[in-house]
């Protein structure tokens, strides 16, 4: 069994689907690429293939990944053309790898999500930035089990970056810590914003202090 | 356009409206006739339908026509394509239906008529065909429901009767050269007015007795043929190499092979097993090809096979094993139509479910034999418990059973039979070993409401009333005991509409227009049916249901559908009814022709 990484780019139509509708497609894009990709055992034997995080409904990914098993080594340059041949429109293999490490939905600590703001919007954004950065601690009203709770999530938000007209913003995701894009989004520009405003570019993993590309 | 993506975050599983399924097919716009299939229903239902890939594939093959898709949207999408006027668009180019040329309805079912007005008023277009002008697309319809195309005759250009790839071509071509030559509507439908299956309602009249019957039905003009004649294939040989794939799940999401149209078997009810005739089967060669061809094309994990009578096909036993042969290095599963359970089907379920036993479905149909005679079903209680029997044998626990209610000539006791054969069945199960039923055994009892359909031998009978619908509803319940049982029943009052559409003159489509103005769509759906607005709409229209649900017909009285000539003969037919009220079967079309009607007689199936 080869274990494999799969980074992906996810945009068009497919952001319009749920979680398991886009696993589902990639999975049948997976069998018509003819690649020797492992099944799980069992009565309905399923392709093994999982994803770093899932995206919400609307939002693109320029840097998305994908674990996936192989029955035998491949060329990896290859199998990323057989799979490319296949996709469906919006979806773009950027690169596969052979790798022996965790799963990548169990290493990934970060994401970066760039919002694309107006012009005129900028200076507040930028106010709002510094200030959320300045803060201790920031407390906001949050869903849990046990109803409303205010919780700080200051600690969510590694870093805010702007420029031109776009902010850039590392927030804590994955199987810990997360913190909804949304939220940090309508922080910043003082009102509600819709996911198909928001790119996720990229996931980190946390390697010492450094956040690393997965 | 698309509906923007903000909007689209607003409705439900937005990926019903976005297109960009694999392997749907882009055009460019230049120089094409704009075919615009519409399934008047929702996203999921429509892209699990065999005929809408078929067709799809079938247009789209030609290079001079754009076959797009559009289906009705759920409440949600149709209140934001109202507010913010966005018409309703085909999911390949994102362009408004009304700037199509040709769209194309298929009628599955009576009760998605509302929707269809729907997805007209939605494209921004007149309901009724008098009302729409020349820069309006023509609207044309097909399906098993144009058999009967009256209750919709005020809303579509032309119906489409018989199989779809016998005569679309012939009016494909004509649609070119009419485009090319310029012309009127009107001018392009009396050209294909000549072609077998077309039927332009505008070209025919009819005149009504007091009494309310049809007095009298014929084309007002000279030009045009009296009678309609079904489109027709002797042969069945296209099938798509590619289906399309939705992005969001489906109500089936695998590959279908159509293993034949039509049925030997000639059970009464059945409207299928009538205007399909005679049996076209596809040979097992070409069907296991295709199967292959189609999973690699899609990636499914799943086949199924569909026929009226899957184990009727004279190579299903070589079917299934060469299917089995193709699939299971594919990791693909076979799914088996549940038909009859006998040996064959038995042997075939054994082999596609290797480990795991689910349920078997059997459908009797009828409790008591003499309602199976009526219905010509050709079973009795010895070959279903049988077959119960080997499948217990077998390993299976789960047997479910399809009944229907309100056949005609059914008393109580043929109702009490329903639940009295359900608990011979359990008792079946106890009477094995102890060993052989280690697992608790379930039987599952559903009854639909017998709604009689034209080209039946039971299209003269009277529906059963919604009440007494209800009251063998609760027979049936009262008759079962045992609580290895479970019971479940369609609903009456649908059955009762259902009915109205199904058998109804073209009066009824005022009706189906007042309805829909009063807010009813997606009637097929419990929880979106609303009988007191159909009520409401059928005294508006000055429609009286019971006419057309309620009431026997005479042996000469004409039929709204008379004029339609779907190969049976109406003689066959009432024969078929006399035979029924006897109490008398009829072989199936193997054993021995049963002189049908069919052009040339017995067929030699
Ligand atoms: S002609 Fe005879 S064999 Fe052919 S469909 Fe009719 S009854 Fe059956």
């Amino acid at each position: 069994m080869f274990k494999v990484r799969i980074r992906f780019s996810k945009d068009g139509a497919l952001r319009f689907i749920g979680h398991l509708d886009f696993l589902r497609v990639f999975q049948q894009a997976l069998r018509r690429s003819e690649l020797p990709v492992a099944y799980s055992q069992g009565f309905n034997p399923h392709i093994q293939l999982s994803f770093a995080l899932p995206l919400p409904l609307g939002m693109a990914s320029a840097n998305d990944y994908a674990d996936l098993t192989l029955k035998e080594s491949v060329n990896m340059e290859n199998a990323k053309k057989l799979l490319q041949n296949q996709a469906p429109l919006g979806l773009t293999i950027k690169k596969m790898w052979e790798t022996e490490g965790r799963n990548a939905a169990s290493i990934t600590a970060a994401a970066d999500y760039e919002l694309k703001c107006d012009e005129s919007e900028m200076p507040s954004i930028r106010e709002a930035a510094k200030n959320l950065l300045a803060a201790n601690v920031y407390m906001i009203p949050k869903k849990t089990k046990g109803g409303i709770k205010d919780t700080d999530i200051r600690p969510d938000i590694m870093s805010i970056e702007t420029s031109g007209n776009t902010a850039v913003m590392r927030l804590a995701a994955g199987s810990g810590r997360f913190l909804n894009p949304l939220t940090a989004a309508a922080i910043l520009l003082g009102r509600e914003t819709a996911a198909c405003e928001i790119i996720r570019l990229e996931l980190y993993e946390k390697i010492g202090e450094a956040f690393v590309p997965i | 356009m698309h509906l923007s993506d903000k909007l689209l975050l607003r409705v439900e599983k937005p990926g019903r409206y976005v297109g960009g399924e694999i392997n749907a097919v882009i055009k460019d716009r230049e120089n094409k006739t704009r075919f615009g299939f519409c399934f008047p229903d929702v996203y999921e239902v429509g892209m699990s339908h065999l005929g809408l890939q078929m067709l799809y594939f079938f247009i789209n093959r030609r290079d001079d026509v754009w076959c797009e898709r559009a289906f009705m949207p759920w409440p949600d999408m149709a209140a934001v394509l109202r507010e913010t006027n966005t018409p309703l668009y085909a999911l390949e180019s994102g362009d408004g239906l009304k700037e199509l040329d040709i769209l194309g309805f298929t009628l599955q079912y009576e009760m998605c008529y509302t929707n269809v007005l729907a997805m007209l008023e939605l494209s921004g277009m007149a309901l009724r065909s008098a009302q729409r002008d020349e820069n309006d697309p023509i609207v044309c319809a097909g399906g098993p429901c144009a058999t009967n195309p009256e209750p919709m005759a005020e809303f579509i250009d032309f119906f489409y009767i018989g199989d779809g790839e016998a005569t679309l071509d012939a009016v494909l071509d004509a649609y070119r050269d009419h485009k090319s030559r310029g012309g009127t509507k009107t001018d392009f439908l009396k050209v294909i007015a000549g072609i077998d299956g077309i039927y332009v309602p505008a070209f025919y009249d009819a005149a009504y007795n007091h009494d309310g019957t049809i007095a009298d039905f014929g084309s007002n003009s000279p030009e045009i043929k009296n009678r309609v004649k079904r489109a027709f294939l002797p042969q069945l040989e296209y099938f798509p190499d590619r289906f399309l794939v939705p992005l969001v799940e489906a109500v089936h999401n695998r590959v279908t092979m159509e293993l034949a149209r039509g049925c030997v078997r000639g059970c009464r009810f059945c409207q299928a097993g009538f205007i399909y005739r005679p049996i076209r089967e596809r040979g097992v060669d070409h069907l296991v090809t295709q199967a292959k061809t189609l999973l690699e094309a899609t990636g499914h994990e799943e086949v199924s096979l569909l026929a009226l009578s899957a184990c009727d096909h004279s190579g299903f036993g070589e079917l299934v094993d060469k299917l089995l042969a193709v699939t299971e290095p594919m990791k693909v599963s076979l799914s088996l139509p549940s038909t009859r359970l006998d040996a064959a089907f038995l042997s075939a379920v054994e082999k596609t479910q290797r480990v795991r036993k689910s349920s078997i479905t059997v459908a009797p149909e009828a409790g008591s034999q003499r309602m199976r005679d009526t219905i010509n079903k050709n079973l009795t209680e010895g070959d279903i418990l049988a077959g119960v029997t080997q499948a217990f044998d077998a390993g299976f626990n789960k047997i479910k059973l399809y009944f229907m209610a309100g056949l005609p000539g059914e008393t109580e006791e043929d109702v009490t039979a329903i639940g009295a054969l359900a608990e011979t069945i359990v008792d079946v199960y106890y009477k094995m070993p102890y060993e052989k039923r280690k697992k608790p055994v379930s039987v599952s009892v559903s009854t639909a409401c017998f709604v009689p359909k034209a080209f039946t031998p039971f299209q003269w009978v009277a529906q059963a009333a919604p009440d007494s619908f209800e009251s063998q509803q609760r027979e049936v319940k009262a008759s079962i005991r045992k609580k290895q049982i479970t019971y479940r029943y369609h609903d009456a009052k649908t059955a009762y509409i259902e009915g109205v559409l199904a058998r109804g003159d073209r009066r009824v489509g005022a009706a189906i227009e007042a309805a829909y103005l009063a807010g009813a769509t997606f009637d097929g759906w419990s929880e979106h049916f609303n009988y007191d607005i159909w009520l409401a709409a059928f005294e508006a229209a000055g429609v009286n249901p019971d006419f057309h649900t309620r009431r026997g017909r005479g042996e000469h009285e004409i039929l709204p559908w008379d004029f339609i000539d779907m190969g049976v003969s109406k003689r066959f037919l009432r024969n078929e009814y006399e035979k029924a009220m006897r109490g008398e079967s009829t072989p199936d079309c193997r054993t021995r022709c049963a002189g049908c009607g069919i052009e040339g007689g017995a067929c030699h199936v």
